[in-house]
């Protein structure tokens, strides 16, 4: 992504992605750590009895606005699904959200030796964005149909910076690229290998076969034969588009150094999409008289959001108690969110070893010049996961101890932190850049070329695996 | 330099006439509240919007969530799945 104001001045702290890396890898430790101190002494080690993992005490610490039909004050209160008179008040636990992000901006600004008194305002004003943010997100309708946060969060920023502009005393607290980094950081808490191996061979074939397939043949496809001048604009729609939607984006943006302007359109092609392909393809596979578990792999390895998966796993089920469809689609897309990590990795040591490359400059090895360029951040994201995920695999309790510190804190913190990144990019971006690509429509027959190819193959790979070859001809 | 005041036969347009980024910036704000306050909630009514919202509620789905810790019931496997098929095939 495109550098923030300020990232050229000369530096006496530590470099951004490092200062990322060191306030994300302290926020996950903190989790584990708070978890384990309130570790319960009974049933520790029993999923049953904590089907989320073990409680955080961190989570009372952070929230964000609940959804609301009529009126935005709803957004505060959390009412209790069986007896809707019980209502819990989380205006505090959003407040604590918001301060979680301010501190996260002082603590970078900090070890990157700037200013924090010309931070501190901004990063206020940036935070409550965020807040309005979510709970335009939170509105029914729009959760419901899976409009997700960061389409809002750039609306707000949009709209703010193609008014008025970004004022002077809030640009230097526009870190977005930073709150991104960390916020990653901090994401790999949540992107266990362990989750891969969930559904067998099936679903290691589903998500590694094509997933690998249609994102290489749709950046190709973008780059050599739409001619498409930006190689990071293929590469983002490619990502979201076949692996996981808006996180995938967010990963292989980061890792590829896309501009903002692209991010925001790559996000906004993919929610778009979600949407129509979360109401069309349920019906479709009725229609078709697809297996519904054939089917709900289907949906998993094409839908882009998580939610929408199981969204559309869930009005394929035949009646309100089947809910095979949508467990095997949330467990293949949970599959495809296991392999950002990997992923991005790849993508980053690509773009530093071969598309970055200074062809003119002075001749280094390439794993020189590739570790130069390599987006260090990366690392961070990388050795959270594999952290995370040896502890996942160490022992029942240390599984719940990772789920807990996951539920409880990582995800919500993470959110947040992408939440206002996004509000960042929003006031500096700037779409008069990608007018003429936009104005071709390449973008958009990228996205629909590469779908198509990910329709195609999702079903026959599905169909193979989980309609035939692995089928042990039992109807349960 | 202030540039003079552009005149046309039917119009005289004054600086003071121009639209100041301040008022577009509320114009803006005032499109985005009429959407979230009357617009979506009339949506919202619709009947298959309803009863999309009432499925989802009723089912304990999150529909907005990006990733699958997001969800309301993490995606373990379920024993059916064990039935159903052959995880890891070892040939017998």
């Amino acid at each position: 992504m495109a550098t923030d104001p300020g990232a050229d001045l000369p530096r006496r702290g530590f470099h951004e992605d490092f200062a990322a890396i060191l306030i994300g890898v302290a926020l996950v430790v903190l989790a584990l750590a708070i978890g384990w101190s309130g570790r319960p002494t009974e049933d520790a080690g029993s999923r049953k009895a904590f089907p989320k993992g073990w409680p955080n005490r961190l989570s009372a610490t952070i929230d964000k606005p609940q959804t609301w039909s009529d009126a935005p004050l709803q957004a505060l209160v959390v009412v209790d699904k069986k007896d809707k008179t019980k209502v819990k008040p989380v205006s505090i636990p959003i407040l604590l959200g918001m301060t979680w992000v301010v501190g996260i901006l002082a603590a970078g600004t900090l070890l990157r030796g700037r200013s924090l008194a010309a931070v501190l305002p901004g990063a206020c004003f940036l935070a409550l964005l965020g807040g309005l943010a979510y709970l335009m997100a939170a509105q029914k309708v729009i959760n419901y149909y899976n409009l997700e946060y960061p389409l809002w969060a750039l609306l707000v920023g949009l709209v703010i910076g193609n008014t008025v502009g970004a004022p002077k005393w809030l640009e230097p607290a526009l870190q977005g690229e930073f709150l991104i980094k960390t916020g990653l950081v901090v994401f790999g808490a949540e992107v266990l290998f362990s989750r891969l191996l969930e559904l067998g061979l099936p679903g290691l074939l589903t998500s590694w076969v094509v997933t690998p397939i249609v994102l290489v043949v749709t950046y190709l496809f973008g780059v050599h034969w739409l001619k498409i001048p930006s190689k990071s604009l293929c590469m983002v729609i490619a990502a979201d588009m076949s692996v996981c939607g808006v996180s995938a984006a967010i990963a292989t943006g980061a890792a590829c150094k896309a501009k903002k302007e692209e991010l925001s359109l790559a996000i906004g092609l993919s929610l778009l999409f979600t949407v129509a392909m979360m109401v069309v393809m349920p019906p479709f596979i009725q229609w078709a008289e697809i297996d519904p578990i054939v089917g709900g792999a289907w949906l998993g390895g094409t839908i882009d959001a998580t939610g929408a998966v199981v969204a559309a796993g869930e009005m394929l089920g035949k009646n309100l108690d089947d809910k095979r469809p949508a467990e095997v689609a949330a467990t293949v897309k949970m599959i495809q969110n296991s392999m950002i990590g990997i992923i991005a990795f790849a993508v980053a040591v690509y773009w530093a070893g071969w598309v970055d490359r200074d062809v003119a400059g002075p001749k280094t090895s390439l794993a020189a010049e590739a570790w130069r360029r390599f987006p260090k951040f990366i690392l961070g994201f990388i050795g959270t996961s594999i952290v995370c995920s040896w502890l996942f695999t160490m022992s029942p309790e240390l599984a719940l101890l990772v789920d807990g510190a996951i539920n409880g804190f990582t995800s919500r913190l993470r959110g947040w932190l992408f939440c206002v990144g996004f509000i960042c990019m929003g006031l500096q971006t700037i779409f008069r850049e990608l007018a003429p690509t936009l104005a071709s429509g390449r973008p958009l027959i990228l996205y629909c070329g590469g779908q198509v190819l990910n329709l195609v193959l999702s079903l026959a790979m599905a169909s193979l695996t989980f309609g035939w070859l692995f089928r042990q001809g039992v109807t349960p | 330099m202030t540039r003079p005041a552009r005149i046309t036969p039917s119009l005289r347009i004054t600086p003071s006439l121009r639209i100041t980024p301040g008022l577009r910036l509320a114009f803006a704000v005032a499109i985005l509240a009429a959407v979230w306050l009357v617009v979506l909630p009339s949506i919202g009514r619709l009947p298959a919007v309803e009863r999309h919202v009432r499925l989802m509620e009723s089912r304990d789905v999150n529909p907005a969530a990006m990733v699958y810790t997001e969800l309301e019931h993490l995606p373990l496997r379920p024993a059916w799945i064990e039935r159903h098929l052959v995880l890891w095939p070892t040939g017998n």
